[in-house]
């Protein structure tokens, strides 16, 4: 049986995932996973990562998650990363990283418009 | 600042430290960003500073376990003079492969791992306000950063 790190909630064809937890290394690649199944199996085209818990991304996590988005692209889905603390993007930017493959938007609101332009 | 002219010459005390912690496993990368997340927290840096700091060490946490499988962090507040604004300095240390190419590895977007994106040490370099690193193949790495704390 698979557990999932992050509850989700679906809503239409899209999935939204809060994520609430301290993301390490190994959370984030079961997160990947456990996305990528959920689009598979409940035909997901579009999901949300709502990361305004998240205090630190460094470049392996936005690796990851720029990675999990041109995975869920290749499944005919979009990703949209919503909510971005303000100090995480000022140190991505910093660092000189891009959220590749991914949308972002600052509300949910916001992310559900996009992927609703997409379609 | 520390310089070294060669790598057998260096030679961390450990008590002059506030934390020293041992990467040898995927999870103490975590763990040593949150004890450099609560260290610059306890010390009054500004929420971006804290931020910095608590990922350029997430960064050379991993950097460690990646490529040297065990290592360690140093942490600790630095008082140039009493009244003056204090900094933080971060040192990983360790004695794994060391880097072949140093400056390559430092300007970034080259990296020697699958799944990486090669920012690492650019990233932990734009991060800090001051960045020093020495790396012998065979040897180790050993990289120094510094980050003051600002009035805010």
């Amino acid at each position: 049986m698979k557990t999932k790190v992050v509850p989700t909630i679906k809503l239409y064809d899209y999935l939204i995932v809060p994520i609430q937890i301290e993301l390490d290394d190994a959370t984030v690649e079961r997160l990947q996973m456990q996305l990528l199944n959920e689009i598979s199996e409940k035909k997901i085209r579009g999901i949300i990562i709502d990361v305004s818990m998240v205090d630190i991304i460094d470049s392996y996590i936005s690796f990851v998650l720029s990675e999990t988005a041109a995975m869920a692209k290749a499944m005919g889905c979009y990703t949209v990363i919503c909510k971005i603390q303000p100090q995480v993007a000022l140190t991505l930017a910093q660092m000189g990283i891009k959220l590749k493959d991914a949308f972002t938007a600052n509300s949910l609101e916001r992310a559900i418009e996009i992927l609703n332009q997409l379609d | 600042m520390m310089n070294y002219q060669n790598f057998k010459d260096i030679d961390i005390n450990v008590h002059d430290y506030d934390i020293v912690l041992k990467i040898k496993d995927e999870n103490d990368i975590s763990v040593a960003r949150q004890m450099a997340k609560s260290f610059a927290q306890k010390h009054n840096f500004s929420l971006a500073d804290v931020t910095k700091i608590a990922t350029a060490v997430s960064e050379l946490s991993r950097n460690i376990y990646r490529y040297a499988k065990e290592g360690y962090i140093y942490i600790k507040k630095k008082e140039t003079e009493p009244d003056k604004d204090i900094s933080i300095e971060i040192i990983a240390y360790d004695r794994g492969p060391g880097i072949e190419n140093v400056e390559r590895a430092v300007a970034g977007g080259y990296t020697t791992s699958e799944r990486s994106l090669g920012l690492g040490l650019a990233g932990v370099r734009r991060l800090m306000d001051s960045f020093y690193i020495m790396s012998e193949v065979g040897k180790g790495t050993i990289v120094v950063a510094e980050k003051r704390r600002r009035k805010f």
